[in-house]
């Protein structure tokens, strides 16, 4: 994946800036269905800008789940992972980009983890097999997670053509993400996903 | 059933009930067999299918296992870590610990990039696509082998891979499916190799094609089918088993062999066809025993008739008291009945029903019989031929009760007499007696006359006393003849010698009787011809009137002239025309040529015919004469019919009613020979005779002896009270004419006037009128 990363990086390097604008992105499954939680990063070909990191990133963990599901973090971010529940959770990644175990904090507990390299972290809870969530770290500016209707809005996309990468958690490809090159002047783009079941219903059977 | 034909009812009722119950039992037992071996077939089929869901439960309780082992291994945060991390090491080691405790063939992880860790990556490449379509359990061709594959995803949270366990379908495995079963059952998985069955196990041979196709058939249906496993035809059930990635196939099949399955039910088939054939046995012994008690009766009917058949005297014994007891007692009435008929015909068939004597046909068998011995044994015997007396008289003047009663007081005087020798009627009056007679001449002698002694007693029949007697003719053989008819007839003719010699006597048959029997024979030939050939010839006697003193009459003698024997006498061939009928026309031919000779004489002359019985009793004599008198035109007052007492003896009413017409017609009538024979008073009281012609006996010892006269004057005086003319016959002396014109005779007869003469003399006579000769030669 950091090998890919790189090849997209100098890709996009290569492209010279051209007037930005308003580029929206629809994510839908291959029945048409809008799909959410999708995370759509573009990198202009001139070079993509980095996001800034100015707030503060929070995982809670609250009814035994995470919130949120999908969360977009600039590379160099801390994220807080405040414990809302009664009982203990031991939230971990084996995730590359970043292996940390956060060992049984309890209620209004909260540990912080920073993010420096760009990529996917899956979290779990060691001792909640249902508790998920994904932390993507990004080093584009232009990185945002589709809503319900699978919108994704960029007001200021460079004119530029750019490389187009969609991930979702559950997205049946290496990686579980796409990508696709996108023209100079595209204004918008839909783009159909096939998606997995989610795997904590998949657990049992045959 | 018609196609066979019994001889016995008993036979045809045995087969008949046997093959129909056989048929019963037979269709019973086959249907029985049918549901047992259904009932059966089902039981093992529903075993099978119990069977089948007891091993689909083991099935899934490996997997279930082998899948809780699984993810219980993936769950483990150690493991999941090192999936993760991508420490092999670490990995390998926790996967073999597994499969050591699981005891599975092979534990190995795919990743969800297509990496894998126990297995090579092409391997792992052919099952990721199944594993990350959700396959998680089933058959899979792995390894070269047939193997069970159970997955569990490796989360953490997101899937990282798979954990997966091969376990080896080997003997060992399926032979402990086959122990927990309840019936002792093959457990086989099969796989499809290149379209055909193969068992995953790996030892059996590629099943054949339509083993395939029969598998393939009712895998869908899932019934039970017949199916060769092992080289042992079996009842199969097959399951499919799921299949872990598209293109593996694979069958659960449990076999149960045949002859175990349905061994009890062979036993009990066997023991099915054993009870059926001893039933049949049974029954067919029991049909027999039954038909035959019901044939048994029939037959010793059958038998008992073809007895009675055959004229054997038969009788069945009689069981019980049903329709065949009543059948037979019947039989034995009918055949006692039969019997009895059969005597009573014997009986009439040989013996006389009025004497209870044997009759002529056992008369002859016994004198053939006794012929027939006499041929072996020379002996003689003696035929006797009785015959009674005067029967004739006494049956017709007395009826034939009193002529019955005769003959069966004769029948039992000759029974009496004859005592010891074969005595039999032969019909009539006639009896006959064989006697034995190697004794000698004596004891014929003797016999004949104790038989005529023990007939002459006195008897009395409807009041009137009777001195029966009879005649005795007697041949002796073999000297008289050799055979039953020779021996008759000769002792017949002995019989009318007898007669001859003036009745109740006996006479020896001689070889002179027999001449004179066929004299008789040739005379009666002679006389067929002789009234054609014209050799009869009438001659005439006159009669003279004593009171005018004149020929009154002629009487017409008839005389036949033989070409070769000269004249003969009517003594001698009267009787014989008469025992042939040949009077008949004789007497016609008289009648005619008397009355065409009379026309010719002076009218006071008449003509005078004698007429005999056998002509009275036939029809037509009114007519021939009414002919004989209109063809010679002569006057019925001329023509005198001379009869004799003889003709009252048979149908009087009839004689009396014709007498009566002829008189009517004018024609006068004469009794003949009167005073012989049995002469009765009361005839002359019947019909009013014109004349008695008295017999010339009584003329010709008028003179000499005592009351002949006065026998004379007697009949002359009753005629003359009755007005009746008399004619004395045989008159020859002139001192018999005295004493007759003084004893008051109409007329006179006999050679001492005239002896017949031919026609011609007759109108020579005439033609000298009044002259009488006999006057004047009593004159002179």
């Amino acid at each position: 994946m950091p090998r890919l990363m790189i090849l997209l990086l100098a890709f996009v390097g290569l492209v010279s800036p051209a007037q930005a604008a308003p580029f929206t992105v629809r994510v839908v499954d291959v029945s048409g269905r809008p799909v959410g939680d999708a995370v759509v990063t573009v990198r202009p070909a001139a070079g993509a800008r980095p996001m800034k990191v100015g707030r503060a990133f929070t995982v809670t963990q609250k009814n035994l789940q995470f919130h949120p599901f999908v969360m977009v973090v600039p590379a160099g971010a801390t994220v807080s992972f405040p414990n809302l529940d009664s009982t203990k959770h031991h939230v971990y990644s084996f995730s590359p980009a970043k292996t940390f175990e956060l060992k049984l904090f309890a209620k209004d507990q909260s540990r912080s983890v920073r993010f420096d390299r760009p990529g996917v972290i899956a979290l779990g809870c060691n001792i909640h097999d249902s508790m998920s969530a994904f932390i993507i770290v990004t080093d584009s500016a232009w990185t945002a997670t589709s809503d319900s209707k699978g919108f994704v809005r960029f007001p200021d996309l460079p004119g530029s053509a750019a490389a187009m990468t969609i991930w979702h958690p559950y997205l049946r490809a290496p990686g579980s993400q796409i990508s696709r090159p996108l023209p100079a002047g595209e204004t918008s783009e839909v783009v159909a996903v096939r998606l997995r079941p989610p795997p904590m219903h998949d657990m049992s059977g045959y | 059933m018609t196609l066979i034909r019994f001889r016995s009812l008993s036979a045809r009722l045995t087969v008949q009930f046997a093959l129909l119950f056989a048929a019963a039992m037979i269709a019973v037992s086959a249907t029985l067999s049918t549901l047992i071996s259904g009932a059966a077939s089902r039981q093992v089929e529903s075993q099978l299918q119990s069977s089948g869901a007891v091993y689909d439960r083991l099935w899934q309780m490996r997997s279930s296992e082998l899948q809780n082992a699984g993810q219980l291994l993936a769950r483990d945060f150690g493991f999941r870590a090192a999936v993760a991390t991508g420490d092999s090491a670490t990995t390998l080691s926790a996967l073999n610990n597994v499969r050591a405790r699981l005891n599975v063939g092979t534990a190995f992880v795919v990743r969800v990039d297509g990496r894998a860790t126990g297995i090579s990556n092409p391997e792992a490449a052919r099952l990721w696509k199944s594993l990350d379509s959700g396959h998680m359990s089933g058959i899979a061709n792995f390894g070269g082998h047939a193997r069970r594959l159970v997955a569990a995803p490796v989360l953490a949270p997101n899937l990282l891979g798979w954990v997966v366990f091969a376990a080896d379908l080997d003997q060992r495995e399926m032979r402990g499916l086959e122990r927990l079963s309840a019936i002792p059952l093959k457990a086989n998985v099969l796989v499809r190799k290149d379209g055909a069955w193969v068992e995953a196990a790996g030892q059996a041979a590629k099943l054949d094609a339509s083993a395939t196709r029969t598998i393939d058939k009712h895998v869908r249906s899932q019934s039970a089918f017949q199916l060769k496993v092992d080289g042992e035809a079996s009842i199969t059930l097959a399951k499919r088993l799921p299949t872990f990635s598209g293109g593996d196939d694979a069958v659960l099949l449990l076999a149960y062999p045949k002859a175990r399955a349905l061994a009890a039910t062979r036993r009990l088939q066997w023991t099915l066809a054993a009870l059926t054939i001893i039933g049949l046995a049974l029954m067919a012994f029991a049909t027999w025993r039954a038909s035959g008690r019901i044939t048994r009766p029939l037959a010793r009917l059958d038998e008992a008739a073809g007895l009675l058949a055959a004229g054997e005297r038969s009788e069945v014994r009689v069981e019980g008291n049903d329709e065949l007891a009543r059948l037979s007692a019947s039989f034995n009435d009918m055949a006692e009945k039969i019997e009895e008929r059969e005597r009573k015909i014997t009986h009439l068939a040989f013996n006389d029903v009025l004497t209870g004597l044997p009759n002529r046909t056992m008369f002859q068998r016994h004198l053939d019989q006794c012929l027939r011995d006499m041929k072996d044994c020379p002996t003689t015997l003696a035929l006797h031929c009785l015959d009674l007396d005067h029967f004739k008289t006494v049956n017709d003047t007395m009826g034939h009760p009193a002529g019955d009663a005769l003959l069966v007081a004769a029948a039992k005087r000759i029974a009496q007499a004859g005592r010891g020798h074969f005595v039999a009627r032969l019909g009539g009056d006639e009896f006959v007696v064989v006697q034995n007679a190697s004794d000698g001449p004596n004891s014929v002698d003797q016999l004949a006359r104790d038989l005529l002694k023990a007939i002459g007693h006195p008897l009395e029949i409807e009041g009137q006393q009777i001195v029966p007697s009879t005649s005795i003719g007697i041949a002796i053989g073999p000297i008289d003849g050799t055979t039953t008819g020779e021996l008759l007839k000769n002792a017949d003719l002995a019989l009318y010698r007898a007669k001859e010699a003036g009745r109740s006597t006996f006479a020896f048959f001689e070889e002179t009787l027999n001449e004179r029997a066929q004299e008789r024979r040739k005379t009666e030939r002679d006389l067929r011809v002789a009234l054609e050939d014209g050799q009869f010839e009438l001659y005439y006697q006159p009669l003279f009137d004593l009171e005018r003193g004149t020929i009154g009459s002629f009487e017409a003698l008839l005389r036949w002239n033989h070409p070769t024997r000269g004249q003969i006498s009517p003594i001698d061939f009267i009787p014989i025309a008469e025992d042939t009928g040949l009077i008949v026309p004789i007497g016609a031919w008289v009648l005619r040529e008397a009355c065409r000779q009379a026309i010719r004489w002076p009218e006071h002359v008449r003509i005078a015919v004698n007429v005999s019985p056998v002509q009275f009793h036939r029809h037509g004599l009114h007519e021939i004469i009414m002919q004989a008198l209109a063809s010679s035109n002569l006057d019925p007052g001329r023509l005198e019919i001379e009869i004799t007492e003889s003709i009252f003896l048979k149908g009087s009413e009839t004689t009396l009613k014709l007498l009566h017409n002829l008189r009517a017609l004018g024609v006068r009538i004469a009794l003949d020979d009167f005073g012989t024979g049995y002469s009765s008073l009361s005839y002359l009281q019947s019909f009013p005779f014109d004349k008695l012609k008295i017999d010339r006996s009584f003329i010709q010892n008028l003179l000499t002896r005592p009351g002949a006269v006065a026998v004379v004057r007697a009949i002359t005086d009753l005629a003359a009270a009755l007005g009746m003319e008399t004619t004395a016959e045989g008159v020859e002396e002139q001192s018999q004419l005295t004493e007759l014109r003084n004893q008051g005779c109409s007329s006179v007869q006999g050679f001492l006037f005239s002896r017949p003469m031919n026609a011609t003399a007759v109108d020579i006579l005439l033609g000298v009128k009044n002259d009488i000769p006999g006057r004047g030669k009593k004159v002179a």
